[in-house]
């Protein structure tokens, strides 16, 4: 199904029409216009990955998973909780790895009519942008369609799989060979000490979770680990292979 | 932004790995047997759907959104009808990825 030349995830998923929609929601683009939002596309992925994304607190939407931008993402679920206004619909998208607030702002009648078939319990494809607000994590649509031949629903996990694996593996097994990617991994194993959820742990994050998340060889992961240590960046808690962060978020 | 009460992807023999836990699968309807609903799980297991909330047809295949009970059975919250043209093997090798190595996308 994914053979063939189509192996950078991102190539996959470019050229979403969606460039107006963005325009009016961010209006102050003059602060990063740099920023090519046209060659990432939309990314595919759950809610449970969403939940774990790693935000920095100094950009607007700056969302990373995988160590790729997470700014406009496609996510599949069941629609429960919809409530209708006038400006804007808003409902919670279930799908099945967690919970994700959607909103969708109403201006013109297709948008209004596209809404107004939505139902609670219905299966839907969401493509939006990833938003971050005082800590909650919320989508704004840009559509939100009916799924009508359930293989969708394979289909985009597999999508969500494949991307991960794409944006992990590959990427960082490609350049592992070259000067300076030692830094690379170095501060990969850090950030995943410093996400929310693994300073919020008791223990940290064993060296298994953490070869496992970012893909890369245990050596090497050792190798970071020994030298965030010595500089006292984590510690060692409960054993020799837990390790926490030594900064509190 | 809730992720405490995730539905795993299961089939038949995920299921008795879950027991207790909310959990989705998709079953082939082949009878209704009072308020039961016996169907196959997309690697041939049989599978009771307790509680399924409206009649399906036979050879349907229905999404099961439920509690993982004993003995092959689902206690259904949300039933969802498929149709008849469902790639139940894609769905089930997607069954075995989401509680393999690639589990942590999805609980």
């Amino acid at each position: 199904m994914y053979g063939g030349s189509q192996n950078d995830g991102n190539s996959l998923f470019s050229g979403g029409g969606f460039m107006p929609s963005q325009a009016t929601q961010t209006p102050d683009s003059g602060v990063s216009p740099a920023k090519s939002r046209g060659t990432q596309g939309v990314l595919p992925l759950t809610v449970k990955q969403i939940s774990e994304a790693f935000h920095s607190s100094d950009d607007k939407s700056g969302f990373v998973i995988d160590g790729v931008d997470a700014s406009n993402v496609r996510l599949l679920g069941m629609v429960t909780k919809k409530m209708e206004r006038v400006t804007d619909v808003s409902f919670t998208l279930d799908d099945g790895t967690g919970r994700i607030d959607v909103n969708r702002w109403v201006n013109e009648a297709a948008e209004t009519n596209e809404m107004a078939a939505i139902t609670n319990g219905m299966y839907v494809k969401v493509n939006g942008n990833l938003k971050g607000f005082q800590g909650k994590r919320h989508v704004v649509a840009f559509s939100v369609r009916p799924v009508t031949d359930f293989n969708d629903i394979t289909n985009h996990f597999l999508e969500c799989i494949h991307i991960h694996l794409c944006n992990t593996r590959l990427q960082y097994s490609a350049p592992s060979s070259m000067g300076g990617s030692e830094n690379d991994i170095y501060n990969l194993v850090l950030g995943v000490f410093q996400e929310p959820a693994s300073v919020a742990s008791e223990h940290g994050l064993h060296v298994d979770e953490v070869a496992r998340r970012l893909g890369i060889p245990m050596n090497k992961i050792k190798d970071a680990i020994n030298y965030h240590v010595d500089i006292g960046h984590i510690y060692s808690t409960i054993d020799d292979n837990h390790f926490k962060s030594a900064c509190n978020g | 932004m809730d992720t405490s009460s995730p539905a795993v992807f299961v089939n038949g023999e995920l299921l008795k790995v879950h027991q207790g836990r909310r959990v989705r699968a998709v079953v082939q309807v082949s009878r209704a047997d009072g308020p039961t609903m016996v169907g196959q799980s997309t690697d041939g297991h049989q599978l009771f759907v307790k509680g399924s909330p409206s009649l399906f047809p036979p050879s349907h295949f229905v999404e099961v959104i439920g509690i993982a009970d004993g003995g092959g059975s689902i206690r259904a919250e949300i039933c969802t009808d498929f149709g008849t043209s469902f790639d139940a093997q894609s769905y089930n090798q997607l069954c075995v990825l989401a509680n393999g190595e690639l589990k942590s996308l999805f609980i």
